[in-house]
């Protein structure tokens, strides 16, 4: 019990650390926010307006975005570990190595879930859809989509944080991996803007939470080993 | 005349302090470049010691093993009894290391960076152990600016101020008077006597070979990744028998 407090601690002090260095360097923020808008616009120019065609791609497109502005956020999350030797100082800690993923799976999570937050009202506003009947359905697909995206982020950036090409070679590991996710984000997506609550959308849910379960116990087992040379 | 049976009690392991560092045949590859080429080196716990030695020697990369950032390719590292490939994490507890980068991170102050360290290490009372250490390093009045403004010899002397958190059995410096003007070097030579002083075992890598050796018990001089010299106390040769004394002390 007091292994698990402890790594809960660790967990929260560098969610916190993380928070509060994104929160201050705004521009990567603002940026990564700035860019995921703009992909839903280019995406609407490139379908046309009209509007039946853009509700039935919404959701593709808005998780696309998430991806997308995703990819930027646990890159820069461990981006600011590998300045000045974080990272190694970081692994120095007499600290569990899982608590150390967790911590960063925990920024990176609410980094994403913010991510979405914004994204979502973009796109009933750029679609024209009507979100409000669905938004239970829609943040419990956020929650779930942004804890797999953290999951598998925070590992591939662990990956890649030393490597020379590494903004090349994070989308190239993270995107066939999380093809899963994305089918389920998309699919839970328009049925709860179907509005077929108990159907479709607690299939592709519970695909969505094993997808999370798994994707979360893999990282936390096997994150030490990237911190060591 | 009633002849007297003097008993002499045989020498026990017990008698014999284990060593807070001990080396045997240490190797470390680099693609097929040896940074380090087997050394075996022991060193006294409360002893200071000066690793000297010119670029490339290899000190850097013994003191990385040490601290569990690196694993040796070959041979064995004990620190405090501990082999530091097998129990990392035990070592991790015991050890402070001050590497060549800060490792700051520059969008949060000063206070902040060190009160993350102190959380890292469950410290009982952090806010009274980051304030003490800011004064100790000479930067109370800085506890509040970003990181990202400061001076390098500012981010040295947070760096050093880092260490001061918790209370580590060994303490490995690596160069630890670079980028420091005047009075940073003096600070530092405080901090080295002050963990002397404690009975902290102290492991200094530096190519101020004068200014180290003066504050050290011993040294050790390494050159293309091979000891070749030692010298003064606390330090010397592992002679295999050592290491083997070594191993029963670990504990969790």
């Amino acid at each position: 019990m007091n292994d698990l407090r402890a790594g809960a601690a660790v967990a929260l002090a560098i969610a916190g650390k993380d928070a509060r260095a994104e929160l201050r360097g705004r521009q990567i923020a603002g940026s990564t926010l700035f860019f995921a808008t703009l992909v839903l616009l280019l995406f609407g120019f490139a379908l046309g307006p009209d509007a039946r065609r853009l509700a039935e791609a919404a959701p593709g497109l808005l998780w696309l975005a998430i991806v997308f502005g995703s990819l930027l956020t646990v890159a820069r999350l461990h981006q600011l570990e590998a300045e000045d030797g974080a990272l190694e100082e970081l692994a120095r800690y007499p600290v569990g190595r899982h608590a150390i993923y967790l911590g960063k799976l925990l920024a990176g999570f609410a980094a994403i879930l913010v991510l979405g937050g914004v994204l979502l009202p973009v796109v009933g506003i750029l679609y024209g859809i009507d979100l409000a009947p669905a938004w239970l359905a829609l943040a419990a697909t956020l929650t779930l989509g942004a804890i797999g995206l953290a999951a598998v982020g925070t590992f591939y950036a662990g990956v890649t944080v030393r490597m020379q090409a590494r903004e090349v070679m994070l989308p190239l590991l993270m995107l066939p991996v999380i093809a899963p996710l994305l089918l389920a984000t998309v699919k839970a997506t328009t049925a709860a803007l179907a509005g077929n609550p108990l159907g479709d959308l607690a299939a592709w849910l519970q695909l969505l939470l094993v997808f999370d379960v798994v994707m979360v116990v893999a990282g936390a087992t096997t994150y030490g080993h990237l911190l060591e040379e | 005349m009633p002849q007297t049976t003097i008993y002499v009690a045989p020498r026990t392991r017990e008698q014999t302090p284990p060593p807070a560092v001990a080396t045997q045949e240490l190797a470390r590859l680099f693609g097929r470049s040896a940074a380090l080429a087997g050394v075996s080196l022991r060193v006294e716990a409360g002893a200071t010691v000066a690793l000297l030695g010119p670029n490339g020697a290899g000190k850097t990369t013994l003191l990385r093993i040490l601290a569990t950032t690196l694993r040796p390719s070959f041979g064995t590292a004990l620190v405090d009894g501990v082999n530091v490939a097998e129990r990392p994490d035990l070592v991790r507890g015991r050890m402070a290391y001050l590497s060549h980068a800060t490792a700051l991170y520059d969008d949060l102050t000063a206070a902040e960076n060190l009160r993350f360290a102190a959380a890292m290490r469950a410290l009982p009372d952090p806010a009274a152990a980051v304030g003490a250490a800011l004064g100790r390093v000479d930067l109370t009045a800085d506890a509040d600016r970003r990181v990202r403004g400061f001076s390098a010899g500012m981010r040295h002397r947070l760096a050093l101020g880092r260490l001061l958190l918790g209370s580590p059995s060994v303490v490995l410096l690596d160069e630890p008077h670079a980028t420091l003007d005047a009075d940073g070097m003096a600070l530092v030579d405080e901090l080295i006597a002050g963990w002397k002083a404690a009975g902290t075992t102290v492991l200094v890598a530096s190519h101020q070979a004068d200014r180290v050796t003066r504050l050290a018990d011993g040294w050790a001089r390494l050159d293309g990744g091979l000891l070749v010299q030692t010298g003064g106390s606390g330090v010397s040769e592992t002679a295999p028998a050592m290491l083997g004394q070594a191993l029963p002390v670990a504990n969790a």
